[in-house]
């Protein structure tokens, strides 16, 4: 999953610690998610993308290579 | 502390600091009393007050991703820890479930032996270590690998 938080929060000039402020979880878990250690759940990533004022997946792109299943 | 409404973290960790000193207190004198049940109680009691006055903290304490490690680390010591409980339980319950088949001479009819409580303390205690170390060990992985330990470049 890869995310543009950064690239949002230097638009609207947030540091991570205001980010993790507006939505509720500590600066490591901002921090974690920016580097992709950490993927967050459809309730922190509603959150977060409704704090920037865009929809979910302009923050959020889901990324194939991270894991692919065979339904057959 | 505890009759206040609400609780900084911080007054928090050092309230639970407390505890675990007036806890250790506790353990020192069942055990120059030789009372289990003294120790055992107020341990109930501590941890029941310490997850009390966690539901008054204002600040953020176990966010999303904090739980979500230490939830992966419960799960995994479960999976480890339950397999050396059944291998020492399975040599403990081998033990009292021994009875000597059409024994040829008298003398080898032995009484069944029950294991001694110094000894069953032994083995608590390594039960206690191991999944105690299991369980930090696996909570530094998760955190590590859900980025604890970022260096962050702000």
């Amino acid at each position: 999953m890869k995310n543009k938080i950064k690239v949002f929060r230097a638009m609207h000039d947030l540091t991570q610690e205001d980010l993790a402020q507006a939505t509720g979880v500590t600066r490591q878990t901002i921090l974690a998610i920016e580097k992709g250690k950490y993927v967050p759940s459809l309730d922190l990533a509603f959150k977060i993308s409704r704090h920037f004022n865009v929809n979910v997946e302009e923050v959020f792109q889901y990324s194939d290579s991270v894991r692919t299943v065979d339904v057959d | 502390m505890l009759y206040k409404d609400t609780m900084k973290k911080n007054t928090f960790y050092l309230f639970t600091g407390c505890m675990a000193l007036v806890l250790l207190a506790l353990f020192w004198y069942s055990v120059e009393l030789h009372t289990p049940l003294l120790i055992e109680v107020a341990f109930i009691i501590g941890i029941l007050i310490v997850y009390l006055a966690r539901r008054t903290v204002t600040d953020i304490i176990e966010d999303e991703r904090s739980a979500k490690i230490t939830e992966e680390a419960a799960v995994r010591t479960f999976q480890v820890f339950w397999v050396g409980f059944c291998a020492l339980s399975i040599g403990v319950v081998m033990e009292i479930l021994y009875i000597p088949s059409f024994p040829r001479e008298r003398s080898a009819i032995r009484p069944p032996e029950i294991l001694p409580p110094r000894m069953l303390g032994y083995l608590q205690l390594v039960l206690l270590c191991l999944m105690i170390f299991t369980y930090v060990g696996f909570r530094i992985y998760y955190a590590r690998k859900y980025g604890d330990w970022e260096i962050d470049e702000e």
